[in-house]
């Protein structure tokens, strides 16, 4: 008993000198520059959470239309890809603020998983319309951290707000377009053949022409 | 006497005992019926009671949301290791493999519950107790998140074989064979090839981490690195 208690007090006083260390102990690099202002980083940061919100209510439109009482596989593909896209959007605005010397820490708290919003629609044109709707409230944000960027009076962020116009605004234009598109066409078919128009338009959508 | 059969109908349904022409007959009562709509309740795609016994159904379901949260869970941690300080390219792209693995995989398992007459549920969570999730975080040194997401990936394959469990149990309610293949197929097959590769990264960081003295550690963790880049 008395060996070990010896043995354990030995140890007590090595074990800073005997610890494993695992990794390697973090160095310091000049900051000068990282130049992203608070405001612009916290809208991009909500910005990354409402792209992932939106893939998952994507998720759920898919889900919708593959039930076997709905059966428009092709507005379920349409749906999925959808979702896959917003899931990229949010993973370019984080590829962004690495570039800039962002998300050393605070990582975690990024991303929230929250069940969407709303689970079912009454036809296609519902979930286009939805969706296109979806799409103009992101527009709208990405324009709300677009001024967050710019209108700050000790740093106008020109590249950030360059590439939001660019490559992100410029998508969303013309997403905006390709549903609104397509709830137009789909539309005029509903008016005079509801059920052969949503099932034709279904099979376009996975691209067989019936 | 429409109302008769169709309270004969439903007694039949409730009891389990599923006519073999429940939608044959459903359209033979509703055709020809002074009425303009069909509903043609029993001419869906449930067969084998799926989502009338046990848990099944619903564990597929929080599969299908377990895979959701594990997938954006890894893809902060692939964003973690690719920051200027952290700096490790490799170890990003392992976790965002598994993060495009997980995602792909959520997808499909939403299409499987939806291909089995059921609708998708984002709220339901498993009765299988979840691994600790508490002051979760991905701000992890190499080591540890290799740990990590060798845990998460068991939790993953081992959430798999207790669904496989429920759909294999001999009861006529219960055994679910078209279940219990999917998931092998599609999952389990994988999941065993992935949770070895994990263990041996862990192998091998374990023995440059100690070895010479750890006077290796630092170029160890370069080197592996930039082997996890070319390889994954």
């Amino acid at each position: 008993m008395k060996t070990l208690l010896a043995v354990a007090a030995f140890l007590a006083v090595c074990a800073p000198s005997l610890a494993t260390q695992c990794h390697v102990n973090p160095v310091n690099i000049p900051k000068e520059w990282i130049t992203m202002h608070r405001p612009c980083r916290d809208s991009m940061r909500r910005q990354i959470q409402m792209e992932v919100a939106a893939s998952l209510q994507y998720l759920a439109m898919g889900a919708h239309f593959s039930k076997d009482s709905v059966n428009r596989p092709g507005f379920a593909k349409l749906f999925f890809e959808a979702g896959s896209e917003e899931r990229e959007h949010a993973m370019k605005l984080i590829e962004y603020l690495l570039m800039r010397g962002e998300l050393t820490s605070d990582v975690t708290s990024l991303i929230t998983i929250r069940p969407p919003e709303r689970k079912t629609w009454d036809n296609g044109v519902e979930a286009l319309e939805h969706a296109l709707k979806m799409e103009s409230d992101v527009t709208k944000s990405i324009r709300t951290v677009i001024h967050a960027c710019e209108d700050d009076n000790e740093f106008n962020d020109y590249h950030l707000v360059d590439y939001l116009t660019g490559e992100f605004l410029e998508e969303q234009y013309k997403g905006q377009r390709d549903l609104a598109g397509k709830a137009s066409t789909l539309k005029k078919m509903l008016d005079r053949h509801s059920s052969l128009g949503e099932f034709i338009f279904d099979k376009k959508l996975l691209g067989i022409d019936v | 006497m429409k109302a008769i059969i169709s309270a004969v109908m439903c007694l039949l349904a409730a009891t389990g005992a599923f006519a073999a022409d429940a939608c044959y007959q459903d359209v033979s009562l509703d055709c020809g019926q002074a009425s303009t709509s069909l509903a043609l309740p029993r001419c869906n795609a449930v067969y084998g009671e799926y989502g009338r016994h046990g848990n099944v159904a619903t564990e597929m379901q929080a599969y299908a949301n377990l895979h959701l949260e594990r997938s954006y869970e890894y893809l902060l941690s692939a964003a973690y290791f690719n920051n200027y300080q952290t700096n490790r390219a490799g170890f990003s792209k392992l976790f965002k493999k598994l993060s495009d693995q997980a995602w792909e995989k959520t997808i499909e398992l939403i299409k499987h519950v939806t291909m089995r007459g059921d609708e998708m549920n984002f709220s339901q969570r498993s009765t299988q107790k979840p691994v600790e999730r508490k002051n979760y975080t991905v701000e992890l040194h190499e080591l540890e998140s290799l740990a990590k997401a060798l845990d998460t990936q068991k939790e993953l394959a081992e959430r798999a074989f207790y669904i496989h469990r429920e759909a294999t149990r001999n009861s006529q309610h219960l055994h679910d064979p078209e279940i219990a293949q999917y998931l092998e197929e599609e999952f389990i097959e994988d999941q065993s090839k992935t949770i070895r590769e994990i263990a041996g990264h862990t192998t091998d960081l374990k023995r440059f981490i100690t070895a010479n003295n750890g006077q290796d550690l630092s170029l160890a963790l370069y080197l592996f690195d930039e082997y996890l880049q070319k390889t994954v």
